[in-house]
């Protein structure tokens, strides 16, 4: 059981190793929030697997299971609320890829709503 | 601004006090046996005070639509067994194009329609977009009797709009349909 | 039975942390900020849940969850902000 725990654990660190070299390398803010995305979903939910088995079988609490549960079902419920909204507002100020995209409907519906 | 129902209000109120029974420390009270009155009945008049003014922003109809054991095992197996699944997926794949020596990245923003026609549905259905790293859902537009997405992919393989949306969500909205239809 | 690699897996995590106020200082918009600090806010909050179970104490359990909390209202607000919403 206890490889388990830091397996899961470890497995964590992995992901959130990645959106962390994702967010210092990656070119423009867009990709920066996919990279996110990679942190806030499995970076969070090994830690709450590890946790959530370790105190269920190690400590013998059931109140820090229920919390560490309460904890992911939060995580899962507004990690893409957040991602959404800044990535909306982020477009909505004005900020663009140094690098063209490689196609951009949302950008051209828009520029078709104000000429109407 | 919509009026409240008395169900959405109880249901919220529900969900609010068993929040409250776990942060308060009293549901491993009440497997020990030592419950304390006093807390049970505080936590009973603030969660229907806050279901009372809250209840209209969180639910909007049929409040009482999951207590159906087919669909809650639906929903539970499309939770559990079904997206880790994909998530796992999109996540290696985006901790590949980040650990690589040069970061292989094909952006766009692709328009893709959807056919759940549900609130709850189509809810779902842009969190799984968004949850799974690499897509991110931008906004929902209704033109001409179909409801679109447009969604920011990190690496765009097809423009698309069916080929691109089979892609991206098929596996999702296939089994969101029969759960809200 | 306790678990010392927790402490160096929290460690692990709050150097990543550290790592990302590079993001922060020179992220060339508003938006990379709010991610970044978003992300900061949930790597933080890891090392907080690993040292809780490290040291049996659920207090900072019920810490790690008002910082979630408060980074997710904090990010949805500075994007409605950017979105002129506000």
């Amino acid at each position: 059981m206890r490889i388990a725990i830091d397996v899961f654990v470890a497995i964590s660190v992995f992901f959130a190793f990645a959106g962390t070299m994702g967010i210092i390398r990656f070119p423009d803010t867009f990709t920066r929030i996919h990279a996110s995305g990679n942190i806030t979903t499995l970076g969070v939910l090994g830690v709450i697997i590890g946790g959530v088995l370790y105190s269920g079988f190690y400590l013998h609490d059931g109140g820090m299971v229920v919390k560490l549960l309460i904890m992911g079902v939060f995580y899962l419920v507004t990690s893409p609320i957040s991602s959404h909204a800044i990535m909306k507002g982020a477009y909505k100020h004005g900020v663009r890829p140094d690098k063209e995209m490689v196609c951009d409907k949302y950008g051209e519906d828009m520029v078709e709503e104000e000429e109407e | 601004m919509k009026k409240s129902s008395f169900p959405a209000m109880m249901s919220t109120a529900v969900l609010c006090f068993l929040f409250w029974l776990v942060i308060t420390g009293q549901l491993t009270a009440i497997f020990n046996g030592n419950v304390s009155l006093q807390s049970i009945v505080i936590g009973i008049c603030v969660s229907l005070f806050s279901g009372w003014f809250s209840g209209r922003f969180l639910i909007n109809n049929s409040p009482w639509f999951l207590w159906n054991p087919a669909r809650l095992v639906k929903l539970l197996v499309y939770l559990f067994l079904i997206f880790p699944v994909e998530l796992v997926k999109a996540n290696l794949d985006v901790a590949k194009r980040a650990l690589s020596i040069k970061p292989k990245l094909n952006p766009g923003i692709v328009k893709i329609p959807v056919d759940v026609q549900s609130d709850y549905g189509m809810a779902l259905v842009a969190d799984s977009i968004t949850l799974t790293p690499g897509t991110v859902t931008m906004d929902i537009v209704d033109q001409d009797d179909q409801t679109y997405y447009y969604v920011h992919w990190i690496d765009v393989a097809t423009q698309e709009p069916a080929e691109a949306g089979e892609m991206i969500k098929g596996k999702f909205e296939r089994k969101v349909k029969g759960i809200w239809g | 039975m306790i678990f010392e690699e927790f402490v160096f897996f929290a460690i692990c995590f709050i150097v990543m942390a550290l790592c990302l106020f590079y993001r922060l200082i020179v992220g060339p918009s508003a938006a990379d900020r709010a991610v970044t600090a978003d992300c900061l806010d949930v790597l933080t909050d890891m090392a907080l849940i690993l040292f809780a179970l490290y040291s049996g104490r659920s207090v900072f359990l019920d810490l790690a969850l008002i910082t979630a909390i408060l980074g997710f209202l904090g990010s949805v607000i500075t994007s409605r902000y950017l979105e002129g919403r506000l």
